[in-house]
């Protein structure tokens, strides 16, 4: 197609945009709106999967021992749970150490730790690490069973229950996002419908000077497509001044969470949204050209 | 260049609009197509427009089977008639010069072949000052003038003018059809359907005379009505 040809469809475009200010700015905003949302609803999915996938790396089981064991009893016993079926790795950890990581944890935020130094709660515990997720449940079961185990604690549990909570951010936001693409495509086809009423003299005359069917459908598809772009960049902006935002604050507060940073997410996010902005606006004229522009 | 072999056309409510119709123009004719309303004049444009298909017969414009055109391939067919309407058909927001230079972009056409063509067909009509103005500025035997410039701009082979003096006052009415007979000269196919009985009977062109969807009278420098 000649660069003139664009230049004219890119005319076209603008002219009709001004002309439909109003519905154009609501088209627009229902786009800008709903990829917002999805936008917030795909960082909490990525996030919740991200701590949880980080989270079962760490360790799957800790005993925690009875405070009145020798040091000789504690390495016995991490010896012998050591030898446990489906272990692969048991560490002793010392109380010390255990407030020693929390401090790390708690990074800038240590001085709420100070109350606690001198009377470290925490107990010592063999930290284990079985072979394979189903080794989980039989090991810990072997280790109540051993003196000395005061308490085991397996984080199975809060795994499961991250992952099912992913997996239903994944499905509401999946079912909220569709059901507003799906409000958005309609009110953008609405729009597309309105424009071609509105230039159905001029739809005639260019059939008449023998103008191709794609030559006449362009502009339509290409005024969807400049809804739903434009409808993105709000939602793009939004949604990374308001990930940074919260990044900074969650780094600087609770540094124990996981987060991903800003850069490893907004990049391919944005193009995301972005890309499913052009879509959508593409969809909802393509459908408005095919129902009500009988060339 | 425009033939009708047997052409009958029956509109899906039942209705007879042509009935057995064969006619023959040559290349470089003019012809008034007459006959009251209702008569088929309407039904003949749309066919030759191919906005509709013949229930029966053949239409052959310069060579093509019109009925048989792909729909794909109707654009371009459709380049090859230039078509005048008694509304003028034009578009209020755009200038004159963009209303006639609209039929050479929807043809993709070149700009620079844009802005060789449209102030030479202008000037051809004698609106070459009035390019910038908007049609509503203009009387209408110049809106007129600017849709005949429209039609010619792509150098179409045929004229079709339906009801071209339909909205003018006489003097400019006969403007309109000098226009017509210059570009006729010219070398283009021209067909006019009109009710302007007086021009038709000065001009003394052939006349195809429709009546209840059948040719009633086909006559070399004829008037309107059949001359006792």
């Amino acid at each position: 197609m000649r660069l003139s040809t664009w230049e004219f469809y890119l005319r076209e475009t603008g002219r009709s945009l001004m002309r439909n200010r109003l519905m154009s700015l609501a088209s627009i905003s229902t786009v800008a709106l709903s990829l917002l949302i999805l936008g917030l609803f795909l960082l909490g999915a990525v996030n919740l999967n991200h701590i949880a996938s980080t989270l079962e790396n760490q360790v799957e089981v800790t005993a925690y021992l009875d405070d009145k064991l020798s040091p000789a009893a504690n390495k016995e016993l991490t010896e012998q749970v050591r030898k446990l079926p489906g272990v692969r790795e048991a560490t002793f950890v010392s109380k010390e150490e255990a407030l020693e990581r929390l401090k790390e944890q708690f990074g800038e935020r240590r001085d709420l730790l100070a109350a606690v130094e001198k009377n470290n709660p925490l107990r010592n515990a063999v930290e284990v690490r079985t072979l394979t997720p189903q080794d989980v449940k039989p090991v810990v079961e072997e280790l109540k069973k051993l003196p000395g185990v005061a308490k085991v604690s397996f984080k199975e549990e809060i795994i499961e229950r991250l992952f099912a909570l992913t997996r239903a951010i994944r499905y509401v936001g999946l079912g909220i996002a569709v059901l507003l693409i799906g409000g958005t495509v309609f009110l953008i086809s609405n729009t597309i419908r309105l424009t071609v009423f509105a230039r159905r003299r001029e739809i005639g005359i260019m059939k008449l000077v023998g103008a191709t069917d794609w030559f006449i459908r362009w502009p339509f598809l290409l005024e969807g497509i400049c809804l739903g772009l434009i409808g993105s960049l709000p939602a793009v902006i939004l949604v990374g001044r308001f990930y940074r935002w919260l990044a900074a604050n969650v780094y600087s507060t609770l540094p124990f969470i996981p987060l991903l940073s800003p850069a490893q997410v907004l990049g391919r996010l944005s193009l995301l949204l972005v890309g499913l902005g052009i879509l959508v606006g593409g969809l909802g004229s393509a459908i408005s050209v095919r129902r009500f522009l009988r060339v | 260049m425009i033939e009708f072999r047997g052409v009958t056309k029956i509109y899906p409510k039942g209705i007879t609009a042509l009935a057995n119709v064969s006619l023959k123009i040559n290349k470089g004719e003019f012809v008034f197509l007459v006959g009251p309303s209702g008569a088929g004049k309407s039904t003949f444009v749309r066919l030759l427009l191919r906005e509709e298909r013949p229930t029966q017969g053949q239409i052959v414009v310069d060579g093509v089977d019109v009925g048989r055109l792909r729909p794909a391939e109707v654009p371009f067919y459709r380049r090859k008639i230039g078509m005048v309407f008694q509304d003028f058909r034009l578009l209020p927001e755009r200038t004159v010069a963009e209303n006639v230079a609209f039929a050479l972009r929807v043809v993709e056409a070149p700009r620079r072949e844009i802005l060789r063509r449209v102030p030479q067909v202008l000037h051809l009509v004698g609106l070459g000052h009035k390019s910038r103005a908007k049609p509503a500025e203009l009387s209408g035997g110049e809106q007129q003038r600017v849709a005949l410039a429209r039609a010619l701009v792509n150098n179409p082979p045929i004229l079709l003018a339906d009801e071209p003096t339909g909205n003018l006052d006489p003097d400019t009415s006969w403007e309109i059809m000098k226009l017509l007979i210059e570009i006729n000269r010219r070398g283009t196919t021209v067909v006019v359907a009109t009710h302007a009985r007086d021009i038709v009977d000065r001009l003394r062109r052939r006349v195809i005379a429709l009546e209840n969807g059948r040719v009633v009278r086909d006559e070399e420098k004829g008037g309107y009505t059949r001359e006792a």
